[in-house]
């Protein structure tokens, strides 16, 4: 278990914010420290992940795939299974929980990838609030399925065009948001990342994959496995599965970051090695941010919306300095090739995000002992992600689906505005 | 030089350095200068500007494409404070420039450069105050923010670690929209003056001469800042000069 000592993770974290969001931070503070050594709040999360997103998730062996790689036998931890599809309902379950207590009524997000957006605007239908998704304007374009879901959900998205328009952009534009509405609003951060006590709270409930990992593999292998590999964005699911085997030093903690198309400025995601990214103080804490001599944050790039962000937690950024959590990096076409292998092999749909963990796993695996077993956390499903793949592995077939498809729109809308009262108007009158 | 308290209200009002352009910066400062302005904000760009609204920020995002950082507005600063040595320069930041710079190294340049006091919305009390010492002798005045949801023993403590004035967010929310005040505000200021003897600087939605009018007599400064910096994109520098010189007469005037 992970805990700070002021907010602090070695030399990265605090809490940098412009004096009008410390009140609401300093109550969350004080609501998180009441609940962390509250046991009966932690059954209430647990029921709630198992009854309304599908917890446990199970561990799964790829018999077939580590067959054929032929080193370790490789398990997923399937988060993929959650409902909406990803870790990040974990976190935002928890954070509801916090919500019902502080009595607010309006919840905002900053998404990537949009799962947690998507996440966010789930359980604001389920509780009655209203929810406001700030996402990048590029990954509105990336992500588009996932933005049409939240705004079916009830969620007002808004997209952000200034700065690189990715996820960065999107935490600022939530921050800014908070500002003017802290009195009524909570924001669900989605990662680990930001002002005290974030880093530490998302940390906390996705604390929930590393034990259920732990109990299963004690079950299903044995023992604990070797390795436990996971991507990092932000890092929630990275420190969500790395959590409980922090203590376990036989146990390889492995973060992949997205190394995109090249070690360019702007071409990767790479925080968390070598001397790319440098300790900075922006976005409302101090980490590893990628940036310039004149502290100006960059530009950055992966394959996967949900990695393209320009800091990461501190909590991992110290647990790499400090030695107990390795990283490495996946390139673009490395993660295609690794997300072609799972479904080929195995049958599973990963999201891209989730494959630079599969990527850095199955190379892991491949120098590792027959004996041996490496966990890799499938933090979401690649459902969201069929238009990113159709494009990076074009196809006729596609195309022209794609044409006949907008086709029949077109005079869909033609015929619904000749006549109004048609049924389709129904959604959006509920 | 700071204004003292109970001075009548004074206009202060900005430059993003690098928008529309450094060279523009220079002309700019004059006209404000001309317009009678005497208290002049220089903000770093940067690309994460947490604590501005739209206009601030699309001005950074310029800025940095036209050249703007913390060096250049050192440079700026060197020229026109000995162009306008009856000017106070202020010098705004996020906290990330003047970290990469070096702290100290930092607070050095800001005074050599001639800028006489810093306003940095994202470095709070406790992670400045070790720095605070060197402020002092390197004669670099803190201006600390308060907030209307700042609580009282905090208003307080920020304030003693403020010099030169202290900046006083008018309403929740980033900077460009506008504010209204009434009575609440009027019982947040007293709850503020309660704690300090600075001169009051307010920001954030002060933008026609009738929130002028509303804040004479009861604060020494006015922050001028995004509607101003708004004229200059949409007028260009010199007619939002012109604009200036209009609003300090209004409240010498009225
Ligand atoms: C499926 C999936 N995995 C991983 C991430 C990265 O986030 P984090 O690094 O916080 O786990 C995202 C973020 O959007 C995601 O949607």
């Amino acid at each position: 278990m992970i805990s700070s000592e002021q907010g602090l993770f070695g030399e990265f974290g605090g809490r940098y914010v412009p004096e009008i969001l410390r009140p609401a931070l300093c109550q969350l503070e004080d609501i998180y420290q009441q609940l962390r050594s509250d046991e009966n709040f932690w059954q209430e999360y647990l029921q709630l992940t198992q009854e309304f997103s599908g917890r446990p998730t199970p561990l799964t062996p790829l018999p077939r795939l580590s067959e054929s790689l032929g080193g370790a036998k490789i398990w997923l931890k399937r988060e993929d299974l959650n409902h909406s599809g990803a870790h990040k309902i974990n976190n935002v379950l928890g954070q509801a929980l916090l919500v019902k207590r502080m009595g607010k009524q309006r919840i905002i997000a900053e998404t990537g990838a949009g799962q947690h957006g998507l996440a966010t605007a789930i359980i604001a239908a389920r509780m009655g609030l209203q929810a406001t998704i700030y996402m990048g304007s590029e990954d509105v374009e990336r992500q588009y399925s996932n933005v049409f879901w939240m705004r079916q959900l009830g969620a007002e998205v808004v997209p952000v065009s200034h700065g690189s328009c990715t996820l960065k952009d999107a935490l600022d534009e939530a921050l800014r948001d908070w500002a003017a509405s802290v009195d009524d609003t909570h924001y669900v951060l989605g990662t680990a990342c930001g002002p005290a006590p974030f880093p530490e709270l998302v940390t906390y409930f996705q604390r929930v994959i590393s034990q259920e990992i732990r109990a299963q593999a004690k079950h299903q292998i044995g023992a604990l496995p070797n390795a436990v590999v996971a991507c990092v964005g932000g890092g929630s699911n990275a420190l969500g599965a790395f959590c409980d085997f922090l203590d376990e030093p036989s146990v390889r903690l492995l973060g992949v970051e997205a190394g995109g198309r090249s070690q360019q400025p702007g071409q990767h995601s790479i925080r968390l090695q070598g001397d790319l990214a440098s300790p900075g103080i922006a976005q409302g804490y101090k980490t590893l941010f990628l940036q310039n001599r004149d502290g100006q944050l960059g530009e950055t790039h992966s394959i996967a919306a949900g990695l393209d962000y320009v800091g990461v937690s501190p909590v991992l950024a110290d647990l790499v300095a400090r030695g107990r959590v390795d990283a490495t990096s996946a390139t673009d076409s490395e993660v295609t090739h690794a997300f072609q292998l799972l479904m080929r092999y195995e049958g599973i749909i990963p999201a891209l995000e989730s494959s630079h963990a599969l990527a850095g796993g199955f190379a892991l695996a491949k120098k590792m002992q027959p004996h041996e077993h490496v966990v890799i956390n499938l933090s979401g499903r690649g459902d969201k992600d069929i238009f990113n793949i159709a494009q990076a592995l074009p196809q006729q077939e596609w195309l022209d689906f794609l044409k006949r498809e907008v086709t029949r729109t077109e005079q869909r809308l033609r015929e619904s505005a000749n006549n109004p009262n048609r049924e389709e108007q129904y959604v959006s009158n509920v | 030089m700071f204004p003292t308290s109970n001075e009548s209200l004074k206009v202060m009002s900005h430059c993003v350095v690098g928008f529309p352009s450094l060279e523009e910066n220079e002309h700019a400062i004059d006209g404000l200068v001309a317009a009678g302005i005497r208290l002049i904000e220089l903000q770093v760009p940067f690309s994460d500007p947490v604590a501005d609204g739209p206009v601030l920020v699309n001005a950074c995002v310029k800025a940095l494409a036209r050249g703007g950082s913390f060096e250049a507005t050192l440079a700026l600063a060197r020229k026109v404070s000995r162009r306008h040595p009856e000017v106070t320069f202020v010098l705004m930041s996020y906290l990330n420039p003047i970290y990469q710079y070096g702290i100290p190294a930092a607070i050095d340049e800001i005074a050599n450069a001639g800028i006489e006091g810093i306003i940095v919305p994202d470095w709070p009390v406790e992670a400045m105050r070790p720095h605070l010492p060197h402020m002092e002798k390197r004669g670099v005045a803190p201006i600390l923010m308060v907030t209307p949801n700042t609580a009282s023993t905090r208003i307080a403590e920020i304030a003693s670690a403020s010099r030169g004035m202290l900046y006083v967010v008018s309403r929740m929310g980033v900077t460009g929209s506008s504010t209204h005040w009434g009575e609440e505000f009027q019982i947040y200021i007293a709850r503020v003056k309660k704690h300090t003897n600075l001169p009051l600087a307010v920001g954030f939605g002060v933008r026609t001469r009738e929130d002028l009018q509303a804040l004479r007599g009861r604060v020494e400064v006015a922050a001028f800042c995004s509607q101003y910096i708004e004229w200059q994109a949409e007028l260009g520098s010199e007619r939002a000069a012109e604009r200036m010189a209009q609003v300090v007469q209004s409240i010498h005037a009225a």
